[in-house]
């Protein structure tokens, strides 16, 4: 029994590891993101003056991470001068809702009682008067606002009496902007523009050594009590075996060259630990292997090999009035061109109107290809005009790997490519 | 695949029929909700048998990979997860591996599938009425647990029900842990399924919803969630310009050949003559699709006919060398045909034309099927709306500069049949003419028009008809019956056999258009002996090209 245990022990504890951002963000550098945003908040804090902040990076570079952890070692070490309202872009994008939301929070954080009734005119002159309370009292308000960019779209008007609040020195608040859009403060009308602090912080996408540093510190086990010491160690020298190994520094490579960021190598991790084995307990070379399978997927190709037969000869059809530079493209056309790529062939099978038209069905149910018009509600699918979503090179490579396909269909590809 | 969804059904239904005794008295029910708190915990599991990883493995065939795989990602107890995207094409069992894993685990799952859920309100609420323990039941007035359909207030509600849900499991862990019950774990995890996700895709708010749903594991922020979207179009089709983090892809790839006879050989009472039978058939019905429920669908009534030669329909014969030439000989025939009607969907029920069948050819023994299934329309429709129809059809596919020589009161077919060598301008523009008919479709029409040669037309065939069945003509020719007219012309428009367009803004007419394929108008007008080609302008190029 024991020694299952603490084998898959050491799977959950990795797994939290990854699925937790608190440890992957903390790190006490004078010059990482972290310690900066945690001096400018805290600043704001004891100096009870009023700050705004961009945080922008490209989406799932550890922005809202490293903030969520700043804040709650902010929380514990003022907790009765700050608090935190959340707002999302994707949900409070609407100026009504978003006022709601900011007085909803409000209420809970201050024992009032919220009223679901209250207008919009109610919720904003409710949070105007609790910011001057709070600055009265000396507690810091900090806003979140994540999607930044969306709360952009329309009128702006949360953000402007948002920050016009700001402007009076009784007030004391923080309004953190985060983005993923590095152009986030153009997005903003003049009168706000003018009243936001142009404080931005970039998150950029760690390098190939902090990548495998952050690798190392997410995969070694602590030596302490909580595991038998043999086995950390042995799993921490294999880690580290793996890690400094030529091959897979080169699959790593290739797998940070799509998208280098912090959540992206986090997927990358989870796979390859829950391919881990249960039986001897240690990470191995092929769990990253596979997991560098399973991630890295090619789902056109993938479609491609479910295709049947006479799938692929719609396919095929297409693609050669594409390249006959029809403007437009309808499933009559395509039962010409299949009519007479038959007689020109003399393929084996026929099929019917009907059965062309289902596999036509199938096709944009998989998404090989589309209807080129979304309207087009009052034409049969016949006559409604198709595009292919597949390109040339990808079909001609699905074909020849597919080995069932027929060698007259690479011949007709070869052709027109 | 058909059994495995057979098998599914009655599974989810266990959570519904838990709750059915009780609904003898209201009492009853809410001292139960109240009093029964930690049981209905368990409501939240997939009901049903204990199952064995093993059993999984040998009950979904081919899937062995994609089962270990899951079971991976999902971890020991416990363990938190990143949100997991499982796709591949429909009837692959993505739903019903998931579906049986979680039987297998014994953790707790919210199970909902957005084809029933069919926009985010109805979405939002299944879930949370679920996570909320909540039932509809005459006491609550069939009532939602919360009113909810903007998404922030679902994000509120969400994080509220899973903290609660959270909670119940982690006290139930640890009593079971001081109860040193081990095999009973649940664990702390909630994992919320997402099933037949592709379809949110074409819902009205779909670029709100989408990026929400997909971002929402980081917006709770909560590890003991597990999100896991099923969809059987992989994640590339769900690309917007709002962008999400990834989910982790878990690839269902359509059965192969193998494992197609694998699955259809199972629950066959006679394996080795379905065998054989495969052996005939498969491969070629493997060429036209991959889907398990099409090629059971489409072999079912081919084995039936494979039987026929055998005394005892097929049941606990072993088929020899000798026995499997003889069956050979006697399908062969019938490959081809059915080949073509593989996507057929009869609209009766498959007995009622088994008998129907049966019953044509102890009538006329010599004709073949096909004719038979031309020749006859398999529903009913009166006279004149088959007159309306294939007056639509008639004005959506002819030009309208030539009604009137078609339709003059002399008999337009005299006027057609001059004889007049074609120039070649004239074939040129006859070419780009029936392309556009190919690529456009047919062609619009106002009301008037279409009364019009349907008035022609009920006149000629009063003509050509006999006088004793004249009661329909009269009719039709009085124009005293408009109304009539116009009723069974919205019924077509309802049937969706004529398309009514919206009216158009500068002439403030409505504009119709014929739906109908040629075979159908065919079929329509020998039903009524009418001689549908002689007006049909150019007819026969596009049929024959069509064909």
């Amino acid at each position: 029994m024991e020694p299952e245990n603490h084998k898959t022990k050491a799977v959950n504890v990795l797994r939290s590891r990854i699925c937790d951002p608190k440890f992957i963000f903390k790190n006490d550098y004078p010059d990482s993101n972290y310690s900066k945003l945690k001096f400018m908040i805290s600043n704001s804090v004891t100096e009870a003056c009023n700050n705004s902040i961009l945080l922008l990076g490209p989406r799932g570079s550890g922005k809202n991470a490293v903030l969520e952890v700043v804040i709650q070692d902010l929380l514990q070490e003022y907790p009765d001068s700050i608090s935190v309202i959340r707002l999302n872009g994707l949900l409070h994008s609407d100026d009504v809702s978003a006022f709601k939301e900011i007085a909803r929070q409000l209420c809970m954080e201050h024992q009032l009682l919220f009223s679901k009734a209250a207008s919009f005119d109610d919720n904003s002159q409710f949070m105007v008067a609790i910011l001057k309370e709070c600055g009265l009292a000396h507690k810091t308000v900090i806003f979140v606002l994540e999607e930044f960019d969306l709360f952009a779209q329309g009128k702006q008007r949360l953000l402007y009496s948002l920050l016009d609040a700001m402007q009076s020195i009784a007030s004391q608040a923080v309004v953190l902007g985060i983005s993923c859009r590095l152009d986030a403060d153009q997005l903003l009308e003049k009168r706000v523009r003018s009243r936001f602090s142009h404080r931005k912080l970039l998150f950029l996408p760690p390098s190939m050594e902090d990548s495998q540093k952050l690798l190392m510190h997410m995969l070694t086990l602590p030596i302490d009590s909580s595991f038998p010491h043999d086995y950390a160690t042995e799993f921490n020298t294999r880690v580290q075996n793996i890690i400094e190994d030529r091959k897979f520094k080169e699959t790593l490579q290739k797998y940070l060259n799509v998208d280098s960021c912090v959540k992206h190598l986090l997927r990358f991790l989870f796979c390859a630990v829950s391919h881990m084995d249960l039986q001897t307990g240690f990470l191995s070379q092929e769990s990253f292997e596979i997991a560098f399978s399973s991630i890295q997927r090619q789902p056109k190709l993938e479609c491609l090999r479910n295709c049947s037969n006479l799938e692929l000869h719609i396919l095929v059809c297409m693609k050669r009035l594409e390249v006959k530079e029809k403007s437009l493209c309808n499933f009559n056309s395509l039962m010409k061109e299949y009519k007479s790529m038959h007689d020109s062939f003399r393929t084996s099978e026929y099929y019917s109107r009907n059965v062309c038209l289902r596999a036509f069905e199938h096709l944009i149910h998989r998404e090989m290809i589309c209807f080129t018009d979304n309207r087009g509600q009052n034409l049969s699918v016949e006559f409604r005009p198709v595009k292919l979503l597949i390109s040339s090179a990808e079909l001609h490579q699905g074909l020849r790997a597919y080995n069932s396909c027929p060698a007259y269909l690479i011949k007709l590809m070869d052709r027109e490519g | 695949m058909d059994k495995e969804k057979v098998s599914q059904t009655p599974k989810r239904m266990t959570r519904s029929s838990a709750s059915s005794p009780t609904s003898t008295s209201n009492n009853a029910i809410a001292a139960k909700v109240n009093s029964l708190e930690p049981l209905t915990i368990n409501d939240l599991l997939v009901g049903g048998d204990p199952i064995s990883l093993d059993d999984i493995i040998s009950n979904f065939p081919g899937r062995r990979n994609q089962i270990l795989e899951i079971v991976r990602l999902l971890g020991p107890l416990n363990s938190p997860m990143l949100p997991l995207f499982v796709y591949g094409g429909p009837c692959t069992g993505k739903t019903s591996i998931i579906l049986r894993l979680f039987r297998h685990l014994k953790r707790p799952l919210v199970y909902s599938s957005c084809r029933t859920c069919y926009n985010q309100g109805i979405l939002f609420e299944s879930i949370l009425n679920q996570l909320f323990l909540h039932r509809k039941n005459a006491a609550n007035g069939y009532a939602n647990a919360k009113r909810c359909d903007r998404p922030s207030d679902f994000v509120n509600f969400l994080r509220e029900a899973l903290t609660n849900v959270i909670n119940n499991l982690k006290e139930k862990s640890e009593k079971l842990v001081s109860n040193k019950m081990t095999q009973e774990k649940t664990g702390n995890m909630i994992y919320l399924v997402f099933d037949n996700f592709h379809l949110v895709k074409e819902w009205d708010k779909n670029s709100t919803i989408l990026p929400l749903l997909f971002n929402l594991y980081d917006m709770l922020k909560m590890h003991e969630v597990g999100l896991i979207f099923i969809s059987s179009t992989s994640a590339d089709t769900f690309y917007s310009n709002m962008g999400y983090v990834e989910p982790i892809p878990v690839y269902f790839p359509d059965y192969t050949e193998g494992d197609i006879r694998q699955i259809l050989l199972r629950n066959q009472a006679n394996q080795k003559l379905y065998s054989s039978f495969l052996d005939v058939v498969l491969k070629s019905f493997y060429g036209i699709t991959k889907q398990v429920g099409d090629l059971s669908a489409a072999l079912k009534p081919l084995y039936e006919k494979y039987c026929e030669p055998l005394s005892d329909k097929g049941k606990g014969v072993a088929p020899d060398q000798q026995m499997r030439r003889r069956l050979l000989a006697h399908i062969n025939p019938h490959i081809g045909p059915s080949l073509n009607e593989i996507f057929k969907v009869s609209s009766l029920s498959s007995t009622e034309v088994e008998t129907q069948k049966e019953e044509k050819r102890k009538g006329n023994p010599r004709r073949l099927e096909k004719s038979e299934e031309l020749g006859s329309l398999d529903f009913h429709m009166s006279t004149s709306s088959k007159y309306l129809l294939i007056s639509a059809f008639l004005a959506s596919r002819n030009p309208a500069t030539l009604d009137a020589s078609l339709f003059d009161s002399k008999g337009g077919s005299d006027n057609r049949k001059r004889k007049r060598k074609p120039s070649e301008k004239a074939m040129e523009r006859k070419e780009t003419l029936e392309e556009e008919l190919l690529m456009k479709g047919p062609g619009t029409f106002p009301l008037e028009r279409l009364l019009a040669i349907f008035q022609c037309l009920v006149s000629v065939g009063e003509d050509d008809e006999e006088p004793n069945n004249d009661g329909f003509g009269v009719e039709g020719g009085s124009g005293g019956l408009m109304s009539d007219v116009l009723l069974q012309l919205s019924s077509l428009c309802n049937a969706n056999l004529i398309f009514k367009g919206r009216s158009c803004p500068i002439e403030g007419s409505t504009r119709y258009r014929s739906t109908i394929s040629e075979d159908l108008a065919l079929k329509v007008a020998r039903s009524l002996k009418f001689p549908l080609s002689k007006y049909l302008y150019r007819n026969g190029i596009s049929l024959e090209c069509l064909k």
